[in-house]
């Protein structure tokens, strides 16, 4: 359903939501700095090398689906992003568990 | 004649058969989320996107929750009680990721609330959030006194 009449959306939802992708994603990358960091400290083990390879993996993934849906939202009307949100979700809670790994090693 | 008990039983079974499809048909939603573009008409679109910009403000909460935690392990240096700084950065860990999980789940109820002409979902999950945090930095308030009056 497009906006109803005598209404006009010049694109500024669309924008907005942008700008909250972008949010998202500069929050990812302070996670995904705080996940590797560990890995570059003096004597950093396999185990804090291998988090952090999968922190910088993760993270490379969130981006790629905020850009993703960036393009989506420039179509008129927005395509939705169902998988892209879900898949989204589902990275966040995983760096979650990255974060337990951190503390193991 | 069926007695009045086992009627009542009866619509306790059905309720909860259509509990657990309600739940099942929810975690479909999470895998699957393009069944939810079969229910019911598409809403204006900017309803949609509006919806979309509550979750991410959600995994932007449940994201700095993760960042915490992991502050918490990498910052904090060894306190008096044993593991307390482990116990602090996996509450935060774990409480991020049940964010990042309930934005997705509330996300898929409300798109489908929409395109059905449903009420939109109501929930007790920010309240309950706000209440963990509030009670888990009123527990650190006395943690720190303490400290400071050894």
């Amino acid at each position: 359903m497009t906006p109803g009449h005598g209404t006009t959306d010049r694109g500024v939802s669309a924008e907005r939501t942008r700008l909250a992708w972008r949010r998202t994603g500069l929050s990812a990358t302070a996670v995904g700095l705080l996940a590797a960091r560990p890995a570059f400290a003096p004597h950093a083990g396999t185990g804090s090398t291998l988090v952090a390879a999968g922190a910088m993996a993760g993270w490379a993934v969130l981006i790629a689906l905020a850009y993703r849906r960036s393009r989506g939202l420039k179509a008129r009307p927005p395509v939705a992003g169902r998988r892209t949100i879900v898949a989204y979700a589902w990275l966040t809670a995983a760096f979650a568990l990255l974060g337990g790994l951190v503390l193991l090693f | 004649m069926v007695p009045a008990t086992s009627c009542a039983t009866l619509a306790t079974l059905s309720t909860s058969a259509v509990d657990n499809r309600r739940v099942i048909g929810g975690l479909r939603q999470w895998f699957d989320p393009e069944k939810t573009s079969r229910v019911g008409e598409p809403p204006d679109y900017r309803f949609s996107l509006a919806n979309e910009r509550t979750f991410l403000a959600w995994i932007r909460t449940g994201l700095a929750l993760i960042a915490g935690g992991l502050a918490c392990a990498q910052f904090l240096p060894p306190l008096q009680i044993v593991h307390l700084r482990e116990i602090i950065a996996i509450a935060l860990l774990v409480l991020g990721g049940l964010v990042a999980l309930r934005a997705v789940d509330h996300w898929a109820r409300t798109e489908r609330a929409m395109r059905t002409g449903a009420d939109l979902p109501a929930s007790r999950f920010p309240a309950i959030l706000a209440i963990v945090v509030a009670l888990g930095a009123l527990l650190l308030v006395v943690a720190v006194l303490l400290q400071a009056l050894k």
